[in-house]
């Protein structure tokens, strides 16, 4: 079991990752959250979510090609590694565990 | 993408983001923040604002750059690495370290506490606003014949101490002078207060416009009414609680010398850094009323006169108008002149006679900062000398250090860094001690000394400035020779002792000693000047001599005689007298006209003048060298006699005081014949030589003080059985004794602080030179644990061994000694030319302090040496 447990938004942030596969940078991770989750994202909330997602061990980043949009500055791709794949595999378990367990009455109850 | 028009997002954001992002981060973050910026703007919503808004929340630690590491990581992970080195260096060696902060504390303590007493002297009467604008008159009297040029007259022939009349003349005369203040000389005055009476000393009379020219702090009361009115006064805020407590003392009334009421109308505090103080004021009105003839009187001199000018005129504008004003002005009756001091020079500059306080000198300024500066050289030197003898322990790792690519610089940087550490821990020893110092300099120098001024902005940036240039001075001869080691030679381990700083090292303790010696001759010399003048064979015996101060109590003046008489049939009484003063005291001058040798006519001259009765003399033990003293069986002594000392009889042409005997006499509106010639006395310090002095008989109303011979074992006895005879006579009037002795004594006070201060700082000095010359013995002696080995195994003695470690010690004593004596001898002889009399520098001075520091230094390495010669060969020579 994983001593590290991903934060809610660690785990959205990675799972959009993800999604994007090979065209997750800041910016379009934003846009894609904003579009799917209908919530509201800062840069700063994400990026400083990212990095320390990297530090972590549990994505990789890389600069693209410069552009000729965005002031000419380049985008930093993020990927998945192998252990970020096995911490969201974990926290999905982890969750089904939970949901499998919950009595189904409650569920229906509570809507 | 459609960019819609020009609009950019606000630069100062974008320059902000670009600060504080962590450099890794800034491009790609960059450009989420611009391609975010360019979809809203295509959407027309509130880019700019957001923009900045997002740029705020990157604000945040994660994406803020590390304050560690920036662009100059290098220069800023050095000096890191440099105070972790010195620090680490500064723990290991504790012993060093130790001897170097110790040694530069009490040089940089040392330094700031004369620092304070220098700046306190310097500040004296700066706190007047009109500092700048006040002048003093100060007065030439001359004597009867032709007057000498006054153009080229010097300063110390004037007296401050002067006449009534010239205020109001220079008012009257002078449009540039805005107010002029007068005041009197001291005098003791009854203080009574409901049931509380005492003697109050240092009371003056004082014109209205004091506060207009000085700026004593008013406390309570109208400075502007205060001094106008007859019979008020004004007191010092120590005088208003002793009398008053904590009642106001605003409209109370004091009875003044059992007399009058006199009311009270201010109360003032006088800074300490002031030229003359004073107990309390009394109108000078009250004294023109009881005395309105002095007021018009050019040759009554009671007077000291301050003014101010009005603002953009100067002084020399009135110099120049002198011979006018005194043509215009003074009656002219004999030789006199004035000329302006400023308030400037009054306390340290001023070469006048009868100040009206203690003056500084300036030659003793002069002294301790160079006392100051020896001892802070000396510390430096502490630090270089043990810095490049330790230098072979260094010299790995500079050696290693620039293998790896140091460039020289910085390895002269780092030990400037080390250096400036270690006196920035030094510093902070230092204001501890000064903290400590502070209060035990105010007890020898006997004055306030505000230190209050040191805490503002630019001190501190001045103790900084300070810090580092002590440090850098004390470290860049280390820095520089270590910096130059070759690593080839050091590393080859071919490297062995740093003879190259030898030359310097040795030097430098010779110019440690040097100072040592110089100073300690100055402590030695001073303090046998001062012994002598205390043993000095005044001319009269003063032992034993009782003084009682009624400040001419007119009732005490009245029963005098049959005072005199009750004292003397106490069994421990041996002789009474009532005189005006005692020698030590206040004494006047006196325009005395005595007939030429040759032609007959009177001529005038002003010696000093005492009053007294016909036993004052046989109670101080003077002698007689002609005629004879004041005597009962001349009833008209009192009225037509006059006896002269020696060097009054000179004054007046008679070189054999025989020939002056019968001589006619005016004096004072007295009229008769000199019928004795006293041996000459020290009646003033011995600063001076002895001055013409007349002495007369003092009439009933000029007498103030009694003074009482005692043959007495237990003092505080006789001293009670004394009290009770005088208050059974007159009891309204304490008991107010001294000494004689400490009176006189008391004139040489300051002296006294001087040689006091002067000692414990060269005892400092000698001090800190010591923990240098510890340290180096301790490192010499490691250097030679080997040599000391061998030579125990082969059968050296102790002895022998510690002469051996001693010697090279003593050879540079040697050349110190010599340089030290001629330099001290011209110091001390010029400073002993400040004293009449004074001691001849003999051989003994410098013998005794050299062997002092000789022995010092000996004890002090003795502390090494000793145990290096008594250890086990065994243990110094095993690990090869």
């Amino acid at each position: 079991m994983g001593k590290h447990q991903l934060g809610e938004f660690e785990e959205v942030v990675m799972l959009t990752v993800a999604i994007l596969t090979n065209e997750a940078y800041g910016f379009a991770i934003i846009e894609e959250m904003e579009k799917r989750l209908n919530r509201k994202v800062s840069i700063g909330a994400l990026q400083t979510v990212l990095r320390r997602l990297e530090k972590k061990g549990y994505l990789t980043s890389e600069f693209g090609e410069a552009t000729s949009v965005r002031g000419g500055k380049r985008k930093r791709f993020f990927h998945l590694t192998s252990a970020g794949k096995n911490v969201l595999q974990e926290t999905k378990e982890q969750r089904l565990g939970l949901w499998n367990a919950v009595p189904e009455f409650v569920v229906k109850f509570s809507h | 993408m459609n960019k819609k028009g020009n609009i950019s997002p606000p630069q100062w954001a974008l320059r902000f983001f670009r600060w504080f992002c962590h450099p890794d981060y800034v491009e790609d973050i960059e450009g989420d923040l611009l391609e975010r910026f360019e979809k809203r703007t295509n959407e027309n919503r509130a880019a700019k604002r957001l923009f900045a808004l997002d740029v705020l929340r990157l604000f945040r630690p994660g994406i803020i750059k590390p304050i560690k590491s920036s662009q100059k990581l290098n220069t800023y992970d050095m000096i890191f690495n440099y105070y972790k080195v010195s620090m680490r260096n500064i723990l290991r060696n504790k012993t060093f370290s130790l001897l170097n902060i110790s040694g530069l504390s009490v040089g940089i303590a040392s330094c700031i506490l004369i620092l304070i007493y220098v700046n306190n002297e310097l500040s004296y009467d700066t706190y007047n606003s009109n500092y700048e604008n006040t002048y003093r008159v100060i007065h030439y009297y001359g004597e009867q014949g032709e007057a000498p040029n006054y153009q080229t007259l010097p300063t110390n022939e004037y007296q401050v101490w002067g006449n009534a009349p010239v205020a109001p003349a220079i008012q009257d005369f002078f449009p540039e002078v805005e107010k002029v203040f007068r005041f009197t000389s001291d005098a003791p005055w009854l203080f009574s207060y409901n049931d509380i009476t005492y003697s109050e000393t240092d009371i003056l009379f004082a014109d209205s416009t004091a506060f207009e020219v000085f700026d004593w702090k008013v406390l309570a009361g109208n400075p502007e009414t205060a001094l106008v009115r007859p019979n008020t006064v004004v007191l010092t805020k120590e005088l208003s609680k002793k009398y008053f407590g904590d009642e106001n003392p605003i409209g109370k009334s004091i009875i003044m010398d059992n007399e009058d009421p006199y009311e009270v109308t201010a109360v003032i505090e006088i800074p300490t850094n002031s030229h003359f103080t004073f107990n309390g004021l009394i109108s000078m009105s009250t004294f023109r009323n009881s005395r309105p003839q002095i007021f018009t009187a050019w040759g009554y001199v009671d007077f000291y006169t301050y003014f101010t000018l009005k603002p953009g005129t100067s002084i020399e504008q009135l110099v120049e108008k002198i011979p006018a004003f005194l043509a215009a002005k003074f009656p002219n009756e004999w030789n006199y002149y004035v000329e302006f001091e400023p308030l400037a020079d009054a306390y340290l500059h001023s070469e006048a006679g009868r100040q009206p306080g203690p003056g500084g000198s300036m030659a003793n300024i002069y002294i301790f900062t160079s006392v100051a500066i020896f001892i802070l050289l000396i510390a430096c030197i502490n630090f270089m000398n043990l810095s490049t003898a330790r230098s072979v322990e260094r010299a790995k790792e500079v050696a290693i250090r620039k293998t790896i690519g140091s460039q020289r610089r910085a390895l002269i940087y780092q030990f400037l860094v080390e250096a400036i550490l270690v006196t920035f821990i030094a510093s902070i020893m230092a204001a501890i001690l000064v903290i400590f110092g502070h209060s035990l300099l105010e007890l020898i120098s006997g004055k306030t000394l505000p230190i209050d001024w040191l805490f503002s902005v630019q001190n501190v940036v001045l103790a900084i400035g300070a810090i580092l240039l002590i440090g850098i001075v004390a470290g860049s001869y280390p820095a520089f020779v270590l910096s130059t080691f070759k690593p080839i030679t050091v590393l080859k381990g071919s490297f062995k002792t740093s003879s190259k700083g030898i030359w310097l090292r040795k030097s430098l303790v010779v110019l440690q000693f040097s100072l040592s010696i110089i100073l300690l001759a100055g402590a030695t010399v001073v303090s046998s000047q001062l012994e002598f003048l205390q043993k000095y064979d005044l001319g009269f015996n003063s032992e034993q001599v009782l003084v009682v101060d009624f400040g001419y109590d007119s009732e005490v003046q009245r029963k005098r005689e049959f005072l005199k008489q009750q004292f003397l049939s106490h069994k421990d009484v041996e002789m009474v007298s009532v005189s005006r003063a005692t020698p030590g005291d206040f004494f006047p001058n006196a325009g005395t006209g005595i007939a030429d040798p040759f032609s007959g006519e009177i001529v005038y001259k002003g010696p000093a003048i005492y009053e007294v009765d016909e036993d004052f003399i046989p109670t101080y033990q003077m002698n007689m060298v002609a005629g004879r003293n004041f005597s009962d069986d001349f009833p008209l002594d009192s009225a037509n006699a006059l006896i002269l000392n020696e060097s009054a009889a000179k004054l007046f042409g008679y070189p054999n005081p025989q020939n002056i005997i019968g001589q006619s006499f005016e004096q004072w509106g007295r009229k008769g014949k000199v019928i004795g010639v006293v041996e000459d006395f020290n009646y003033v310090s011995l600063h001076n030589e002895v001055e013409p002095l007349s002495i007369r008989f003092g009439t009933q109303f000029n007498v103030s003080v009694i003074s009482l011979k005692l043959n007495s074992q237990n003092f505080s006895k006789t001293l009670a059985e004394l009290e009770n005879i005088w208050l059974d006579v007159v009891p309204h009037r304490p008991f107010d004794t001294r000494f004689a002795d400490q009176n006189f004594d008391s004139q040489y006070e300051s002296d006294k602080r001087f040689g006091m201060i002067f000692s414990v700082f060269s005892a400092l000095a000698i001090f800190v030179a010591c923990l240098g010359l510890f340290g180096l013995t301790i490192y010499s002696t490691a250097q030679r644990n080997k040599e000391i080995g061998v030579r125990k195994v082969l059968g050296a003695s102790t002895g022998r061994i510690i002469t051996l470690l001693s010697k090279d010690f003593f050879v540079l004593f040697v050349i110190a000694l010599a340089i030290a004596i001629p330099l001290s001898w011209y110091a001390m002889n010029s400073w002993l030319d400040g004293f009449a009399h004074r001691i001849s520098l003999g051989f003994e001075v410098f013998a005794v302090s050299a062997v002092i520091t000789l022995l010092v230094a000996f004890i002090t390495m003795s502390f090494k040496t000793v145990s290096a010669a008594l250890s086990n060969p065994v243990d110094s020579l095993r690990d090869e």
